[in-house]
């Protein structure tokens, strides 16, 4: 007993080890080796640092305490290999699992006081997500516009107008200044209809001018019985940083109106959503199918019961059973910027990634129903002397369609839900647009879109269900 | 004639299943095979069409060697020797004329069977062979809709598809009860008679051995331990194959 404790007192485990229960000595030396490791590295001073991202507390000196636990684990595993029947294993379990928690809080940066101190942040997501922008009031836009010189050259030029719709803009001077004001009129315009006066920098932004007295608002102005207007209004700044602001620049001023129709519609990225669903559904059905169908050969020659009779099929099985699991474990997401990156931006590359991980997948999945079929069917067809084919045929195919049938479809229900996000990468549907519009802040969008995608995923779930009872 | 020579089989957990069987079977016998649990009855029965296979010794079948067939030329031996199981072993999901079809799987082509194309010669035999069994009617319910007993019947129905000149049967009535096992085993017996075909036959209850062989071998740990007629099995034979402590079973319903 004394030399066995001695023994792992040198050396942690060894003493267990040497008394027989080696998978007991061989843990309890991993994991205090585990944990000297753990503890060196948070001892470490940080070498590379991202100002903002300080991994907290590494570094710190005060780490060296922790050295307690293995301490104390170590005195534990002494008095283990001397008496195992009276050596309490939750001790050392619950000693570790402190540590490790302790370690994984620090490494995981949790930090939960910052989940409310951001609610103002949050909120300018939350409100405009509320108004999902799928459907708009029919409307006829119209407008018209002037165009000028900011500021004024030292030749007066000629000021120039356009109008899509026989609305006519006119100002009282050809230039401004910024900070001029200047009166505008407007003929041709739906009368008692608001009007939004636009102005459009150098560059081409748009810039809804403001209230004077309320720069929160835009300004709508009211044209009069006849459809005319005129209204003042000071030439904003509109030049960029970095352009020369004395240099005389053409900029324009729009008057726009909205007339309401009646009726709703669909909004512009009411219809890109509508063509990403359309485009992610497709992509998530052709996807299925030929990753079935590829899945399906694939799932016999992983299968080890059809493939253990000689040395050769045994190898393939190997080979093929190794690549499934390889590709299988690289996420669609992945495999599409691989596929991007051949094929370009579209449904074609994110169709052949989610295609792929689905061949990986189901290859196994299939694999293991055959694994577990009924082997007597199987001998009974191999002794009437049926070749290999003919026993998949006769003799497997029966009774796998079930299972594989209800795998399928449940693939399917996954694969949908990988088509929506697949876009993010440059695969095409819903994710594709989705992306753009949170890279551009426009979360009605966003919101819309995610609403689209709950519909089809959950119809595809209730769909997927359904089949699958059918086929129990 | 069925020529079993100094057969070995020890299984890659070390299991030493089969030693140094040997026997002959004549054309036209119905040998049959006993011994308790784990005396090697189906691994004996199982090397003789390869499913398993030997680890030593040799097996000639009308002079060949089938311990040494490959490919083409095992699977042309194995498609005349018909297999019955005692788990029946029919494609569950599948119809019975599917079932029965499968037995002419050695005979035809590799594309039309795997479509699922047969001939109309092929479906004529497969209904005569229901006929035969009396299960003509049930040619288009699925294999699991029938009971224990058309199951195997079932089953001889596709061995017969092979034409075989040799039928192994393995535990053939362990499954089902003793009315059902006397009338699986008349329909061997039948095609033993009428058919010349040769029947190895392994069985648990020496009434039924008594009532249906020609000739008994009893295996012991993997030993052949007698050879003989069945009525020379008495009550110091049944104590040296089973053991001391045996008491004899009847299956009951002499036939």
């Amino acid at each position: 007993m004394a030399r066995l404790s001695l023994a792992s007192l040198l050396l942690p485990g060894l003493g267990q080890y040497l008394d027989g229960r080696r998978a007991r000595g061989l843990g309890i030396l991993g994991v205090i080796l585990a944990m000297l490791g753990l503890i060196w590295w948070s001892l470490i001073p940080q070498h590379l640092s991202l100002e903002s991202r300080p991994i907290p507390l590494k570094g710190d000196p005060a780490n060296l305490a922790w050295l307690v636990v293995p301490a104390l684990i170590w005195a534990w595993n002494v008095w283990d290999a001397a008496r195992p029947e009276t050596a309490r294993g939750w001790i050392p379990v619950s000693l570790a699992s402190i540590m490790f928690f302790v370690i994984g809080w620090q490494a995981a940066e949790i930090n939960p006081p910052v989940l409310a101190s951001n609610v103002d942040r949050v909120m300018l997501i939350i409100r405009p997500m509320l108004e999902p922008d799928f459907i708009q009031a029919r409307a006829e836009e119209r407008e018209g516009w002037v165009e000028l010189l900011v500021p004024c050259p030292a030749e007066a030029p000629m000021t120039t107008a356009g109008s899509d719709h026989a609305i006519g803009v006119a100002l009282d001077a050809p230039c401004g200044s910024v900070g001029d004001t200047l009166t505008v009129t407007a003929t041709g315009l739906t009368p008692d209809v608001g009007v939004e006066l636009i102005w459009q920098s150098p560059i081409g932004d748009f810039f809804p001018l403001r209230q004077a007295d309320n720069p929160t608002e835009f300004r709508v102005e009211k044209p009069d019985a006849q459809g005319n207007l005129t209204t003042t209004f000071v030439v904003p700044n509109a030049i960029p940083p970095g352009i020369d602001p004395t240099l005389p620049q053409e900029q324009r001023l729009y008057i726009r109106q909205s007339r309401p129709l009646g009726g709703w519609e669909l909004s512009t990225n009411g219809r890109f959503i509508l063509q990403g669903i359309y485009e992610t559904i497709a992509l998530a059905l052709m996807a299925t199918t030929l990753g079935t169908l590829g899945a399906f050969p694939f799932s016999f020659l992983a299968a080890r019961n059809l493939m253990s009779s000689n040395a050769f099929t045994l190898g393939v099985y190997v080979v093929v059973r190794t690549i499934l699991n390889i590709v299988r474990s690289i996420e669609s997401l992945i495999i599409a910027i691989v596929f991007v990156v051949i094929i370009g931006l579209g449904p074609f590359a994110g169709m052949m990634a989610v295609t792929v991980h689905t061949i990986a997948a189901l290859g196994k999945l299939f694999s293991e129903v055959i694994e577990g079929i009924d082997p007597g069917p199987i001998e009974a067809i191999r002794a009437t002397g049926a070749n290999w084919l003919q026993i998949i045929r006769y003799g497997v195919v029966p009774q796998v369609v079930p299972a594989f049938t209800a795998f399928t479809i449940y693939r399917w229900e996954i694969n949908v839900r990988a088509s929506t996000i697949i876009g993010v990468v440059g695969g095409g549907g819903i994710g594709f647009f989705l992306i753009q519009w949170i890279n551009l802040s426009d979360y009605r969008a966003v919101s819309a879109a995610f609403l689209a995608i709950l519909v089809v995923v959950q119809v595809m779930d209730f769909v997927s269900a359904k089949l699958r009872e059918r086929l129990a | 004639m069925l020529e079993v020579q100094n057969l070995h089989k020890v299984y890659p957990n070390g299991t030493r299943a089969l030693t140094d069987v040997s026997f002959n079977v004549e054309d036209g016998e119905f040998l049959v095979v006993i011994g308790l649990s784990g005396s090697g009855k189906s691994t004996l029965l199982r090397c003789v069409n390869r499913l398993i296979e030997p680890t030593q010794g040799k097996i000639l079948w009308d002079g060949v060697d089938v311990t040494a067939a490959t490919g083409a030329e095992l699977r042309g031996v194995r498609r005349r020797i018909g297999m019955i199981f005692q788990q029946f072993n029919l494609v569950k999901r599948s119809t019975v004329m599917t079932n029965v079809l499968a037995g002419r799987l050695g005979y035809v082509g590799t594309a039309g069977s795997l479509v699922g194309l047969w001939s109309a010669e092929d479906k004529a035999q497969a209904l005569r062979a229901l006929e035969r069994v009396g299960l003509a009617e049930k040619a288009n319910a699925r294999a699991d809709a029938l009971s224990g007993g058309q199951q195997q019947r079932v089953a001889i129905a596709r061995a017969l598809m092979q034409n075989p000149q040799l039928i192994l049967a393995d535990e053939p009535v362990a499954s089902l009860d003793p009315v059902l096992s006397h009338s699986i085993l008349q329909y061997l017996e039948q095609l033993n008679r009428e058919e010349k075909i040769t029947v190895v036959c392994s069985l648990h209850f020496l009434d039924l051995v008594h009532r249906y062989a020609t000739r008994v071998i009893a295996l012991k740990d993997g030993q052949v331990v007698f050879t003989g007629l069945p009525q020379e099995i008495d009550k110091a034979r049944f104590k040296e194959i089973y053991g001391e402590d045996a008491i004899e079973v009847k299956a009951g319903l002499s036939a």
